[in-house]
């Protein structure tokens, strides 16, 4: 190091010059050569000694010091295999745990909103949306958006996008891709740059131009430099490709999908194919405005008289672009870090406690080393290196044990969730869980050092004293309340699970499967589409094996839901401000093929006429909402117009006539989601030539009831399609119980990361109370020697070991309890069928706990058992 | 282990060392045996420096920059490192042996020799 080596080398020649050139003298004064060397020698005195202290001189002791402690460490903990072989355990299963979390999070948290300057970037939205017909609750439309850049004046840039699926043939065929319509503002506002050729700006508004992600670019261009300038059919139109995003570009969406951005084509009147509020707005704050002014700045946009009235009620909102991209997954995971703090904080008690005992059986070590004119300091520095060394070398192995975890979690879930397929351990993450090992080696190791001082420091040499210290009791029951905490909250987590796979759902997912199709051109005629789609209904319905078939523009656990949110009038009642439900378009076997349950009234009737009044079913949230106890039947539904509004303005202007009321069935794809109002509308009845129409013929998602296994159905539907609509490409297909399953996929994985904590929580806690108690044991052989030599019993001694094993428990038994209560409401949001404090989840977790604490206890007991008092006395 | 106490004690010596080296090497550039050899004889071998100690002074002094070093070959033909006095070396002489002289003068008029009590 630092060319010592080198020095040293040049020193020892030096030396053996000098003892040459003495040995010469010494002959020719007359000895014989090897008395001349012998004494050579003898007065040069210990070569090595010199060496070490001319090396001492050239400086870096403190490390030489540090490397010596570190030596004397290593083997100082091979003579104690046990000890360290738990303590690193220990502190692997903490630190391990710890790490994986701070992957997950570093991977979903922190790397997606990687961009220059993100604080500065917010997500505006209209708040209490739904008074109006929108595509999403929070959408704008890009008019807004441009009056949103051109008349406000706290933003630097304002724009708008919008994300779809899309058909997207490249050289390797038709595959479905993610699709983002951008404004020109939105790259440069964003503040990027393309990683080959160009990104879009204002004069491509009407170019037929796009840009690709990185992961487009390597899996479907085949990662080829020459791919700017190159084509793809996006939805059956050529594009020329005009740029590469760098790779980790994942705005706005924060996935590593493959992502093809275009810009947004506008019609004559300024919005887009869709013509309805579509756009998610993102804008960057001008420097030093805060969001509050941002706020009130952009709020005046509706301040205009020429608004329409349903416009002149909004209220824009406003979110970081952190809270949009990770706004969802933020609680979950940071309650999941507080699981793993825990679990680091129960490995750190372990730690101390283990070299608490450690340290009581070196303490004549200690003592000698002091007597000998060790300063406290000295031995502070070596019993500190020794608990830090072992803690680096858990962070080593727990990081290698969370870069294993971490590549399965991503194996497993990567394509389940979103962001998932990011997940990787980064070096950061492993500077931070160096960081905390070292910490931890620092924390574990006051403990003991105070115990070495007060006996150091002590007068004289009680050997023969039981000496006591409530300090590793204490310990033990903070790690009893901790894992009782992580334990409940398992229990938690299973009966929410438990609770969820028995929600009613309010159909018959058993025999059904879904399939959504999408037409290749976007911009097809929806007339031709609606046709096109109603001859695959009657083609499929015709499909041996199979019995019924609907098309739902809205079916449970789909992620191709469209459904309209519109304000909502019922006759005989007053209408109110943000009365709405939800509209979703259906087939006459509706009823029939989803086995949705007909509570009144009846079904649709199949080819009604067109011209007589709509029909519609509605659900039981919308009977208890709108109608009350009135009946039902007949009564009359109208979209609702705002002054100010024309007819034009809304969907279609005829009334709908309720005729049946179904059940409450799951809408979305979230288990423990309230129901809403909705109304189920037969599209073949909706007016020609409405939005609606044109709007939802753009996907088509029929369900389809059989009988039949799954993949057996699955090709016979595919092949009708290639028959009967080549035009149109398959974005998903699959069993309803499939979808069932997926989406209680994040709750079973929240699941088994909990439990997982809670098991190891479970095994360090039982470690610990085991090494207390077996080191209590040690210390009190004598104590038990004299017991049994006055006459007491075995069993009292065993009884001796486990009194005070359940002293700890009941003394960590109950502010644990207290704990999960107040955890239990900490994580309330993420239950559902269950009380935060759930009296079974406490009695099991304490359960559990009480008969691996006594399982643990029962050596140490036996050991004591076995202490022979005869050995004692003699002792003595 | 410590060598708290036992620093104290090689420092002192240390002190001497380097003051004798200093002197030695004043005189002109020298190697390390040289070195030795001289303050063996200018103390009439009442100094008796193990020679092995003769060469962490001579890094010390390096490191202050007193002296430098430099390769050369001895006068029976080895090659060797040749020891010299730098201008700071030669100003440290002058006040540590003033030093040094104004000490031993010192102790010299208090430990004047007395008559043993029991001849």
């Amino acid at each position: 190091m630092f060319g010592w080596n080198n020095r040293r080398n040049q020193l020892l020649q030096e030396f053996e010059t000098h003892i040459e050139i003495e040995t010469l003298e010494n002959i020719e004064s007359g000895m014989s050569p090897d008395e001349a060397r012998q004494a050579a020698r003898k007065k040069f005195g210990n070569v090595l000694l010199a060496a070490e202290e001319s090396r001492a001189i050239w400086g870096g002791l403190w490390l030489e010091r540090m490397l010596q402690d570190v030596r004397y460490a290593v083997r100082s903990l091979r003579g104690a295999p046990a000890y360290t072989a738990t303590l690193v355990c220990t502190l692997v299963l903490g630190l391990g745990s710890v790490t994986i979390m701070l992957a997950i999070i570093e991977s979903i948290l922190i790397r997606p909103v990687a961009l220059p300057h993100s604080e500065q970037l917010v997500q505006i939205y209209s708040e209490d949306g739904p008074d109006g017909f929108s595509a999403s609750s929070h959408a704008l439309s890009y008019k807004v958006i441009d009056e949103l850049q051109r008349s406000t004046h706290s933003f630097a840039d304002v724009s708008g996008y919008n994300t779809m699926v899309r058909p997207v043939t490249a050289s390797d065929g038709t595959r479905i891709t993610v699709l983002t319509e951008v404004t020109a503002e939105f790259f440069p506002m964003l503040g990027v740059k393309a990683k080959l050729g160009r990104l879009i700006g204002p004069a491509d508004a009407k170019a037929g131009v796009v840009v690709v992600s990185d992961e487009f670019w390597r899996e479907r261009l085949h990662a080829d430099p020459r791919a700017v300038g190159s084509a793809i059919k996006v939805s059956g139109q050529l594009r020329t490709v005009i740029g590469v995003m760098p790779a980790g570009f994942h705005a706005p969406q924060g996935t590593g999908e493959s992502v093809v951005y275009l810009p947004v084509s506008f019609h004559s009147s300024g919005e887009d194919d869709f013509m309805i509020e579509s756009a998610l707005t993102i804008a960057r704050l001008k420097l030093g405005v805060s969001g509050q002014q941002a706020l009130a700045d952009a709020g005046n946009v509706f301040a205009h008289a020429d608004r329409k009235s349903g416009e002149r009620y909004r209220r824009l909102a406003m979110r970081s672009y952190r809270d949009l991209v990770v706004g969802d997954m933020e609680r979950p995971l940071l309650t999941l870090l507080g699981g793993v703090g825990v679990l680091l904080l129960i490995a750190c008690a372990n730690a101390a406690n283990l070299q608490i005992g450690r340290a009581a059986s070196r303490m004549p070590e200690m003592k000698t080393r002091s007597a000998l004119g060790a300063s406290f300091g000295r031995l502070l520095q070596q019993l500190i290196t020794e608990s830090i060394l072992v803690s680096l070398f858990g962070a080593a192995l727990g990081g290698a044990l969370s870069y294993a975890a971490i590549e399965a979690v991503r194996h497993a879930y990567g394509k389940q969730f979103p962001r998932f397929d990011e997940l990787s351990v980064q070096p950061v993450v492993l500077v931070c869980t160096g960081v905390l090992a070292v910490l931890v080696g620092v924390i574990a190791s006051i403990a003991p050092m105070l115990n070495i001082r007060r006996q150091t420091n002590a007068r004289f040499h009680s050997k023969s004293v039981t000496w006591k210290s409530r300090l590793p009791g204490i310990l033990v029951a903070f790690q009893v309340a901790l894992t009782c905490v992580l334990l409940v909250i398992s229990g938690l987590f299973v009966r929410t699970l438990q609770s969820l796979q028995n929600v009613k759902l309010g159909f018959d997912p058993r025999g059904v499967t879904t399939l959504v199709l999408m037409p290749e051109q976007q911009n097809q005629d929806p007339e031709l589409s609606r046709e096109i789609e109603t001859r695959l209904l009657r083609r499929f319905e015709t499909l041996p094996g199979v019995q019924s078939v609907t098309m739902q523009t809205e079916v449970p656990f789909s992620s191709y839901n469209m459904v309209l949110d519109g304000t909502t009038e019922v006759s005989g009642r007053a209408f109110h401000q943000g009365d709405s439900a939800f509209y979703s378009m259906v087939s006459a076997n509706f009823v029939r093929t989803s086995g949705i349950r007909l509570l009144k009234g009846r079904n649709f009737v199949a080819d009604e006429d067109a011209s007589s009044a709509m029909e519609v079913l509605v659900n039981e949230a919308f009977l208890k909402k709108y109608i009350g106890g009135q009946e039902p039947l007949g009564a009359s539904v109208r979209f609702h117009r705002n002054p100010g509004e024309t007819d034009a303005d809304l969907p279609f202007i005829q009334p709908m006539t309720i005729i049946g009321v179904v059940e409450n069935e799951i809408q979305g794809a979230d288990l423990g989601a309230p129901y809403q109002p909705m109304v189920y509308l037969d599209y073949m009845q909706l007016p020609k030539g409405s939005l609606l129409g044109a709007v939802f013929s753009m996907t088509a998602q029929y369900a389809v009831r059989s009988p039949l296994a799954p993949s057996v159905l699955a090709s016979e539907l595919r092949a009708a399609v290639t028959k009967e609509a080549p035009t149109m490409v398959e974005m998903n297909l699959r069993s309803m119980e499939d979808g069932i399953a997926k989406s209680l996929g994040q709750r079973r994985l929240a699941l088994r990361l909990v439990a997982g904590f809670g098991v190891i929580a479970l095994v360090l806690s039982a470690v610990g109370i085991y090494g207390v108690l077996a080191y209590s044991v040690a210390l009190r052989r004598r104590e038990i020697g004299i017991r049994m030599a006055l006459g007491s019993t075995r069993g009292k001694a065993a009884g001796l070991v486990m009194r005070q094993a359940g002293r700890m428990a009941l003394l960590g038994l109950i502010p644990g309890v207290a704990g999960a209560w107040a955890a239990g409401y900490a994580v309330r949001s993420f239950l559902y069928g269950v009380k935060t404090f759930d009296p079974a989840a406490v009695g099991v977790a304490g359960g559990t706990l009480v008969l691996v604490f006594a399982a643990a206890a029962c050596l140490p007991a036996m050991r004591a058992v076995q202490v022979d008092p005869v050995e004692t006395l003699r002792a003595e | 282990m410590s060598t708290r106490d036992t620093d104290h004690q090689l420092e002192l010596m240390q002190g001497t060392l380097d003051l004798l080296i200093l002197q030695t090497v004043a005189l002109g550039r020298a190697h390390g045996h040289a070195i030795a050899r001289s303050i063996e004889r200018r103390s009439g071998e009442a100094l008796q420096v193990g020679h092995g100690s003769l060469y962490p002074a001579l890094q010390r002094l390096l490191k202050l920059g007193l002296i430098t070093a430099e390769d050369g070959i001895s006068e029976n033909n080895r090659k060797a490192r040749f020891y010299r006095l730098t201008a700071k070396g030669r100003k440290q002489l002058f006040t540590e042996a003033s030093k040094w002289q104004k000490f031993s003068n010192a102790i010299a008029r208090i430990l004047a020799p007395v008559a043993e009590e029991n001849p």
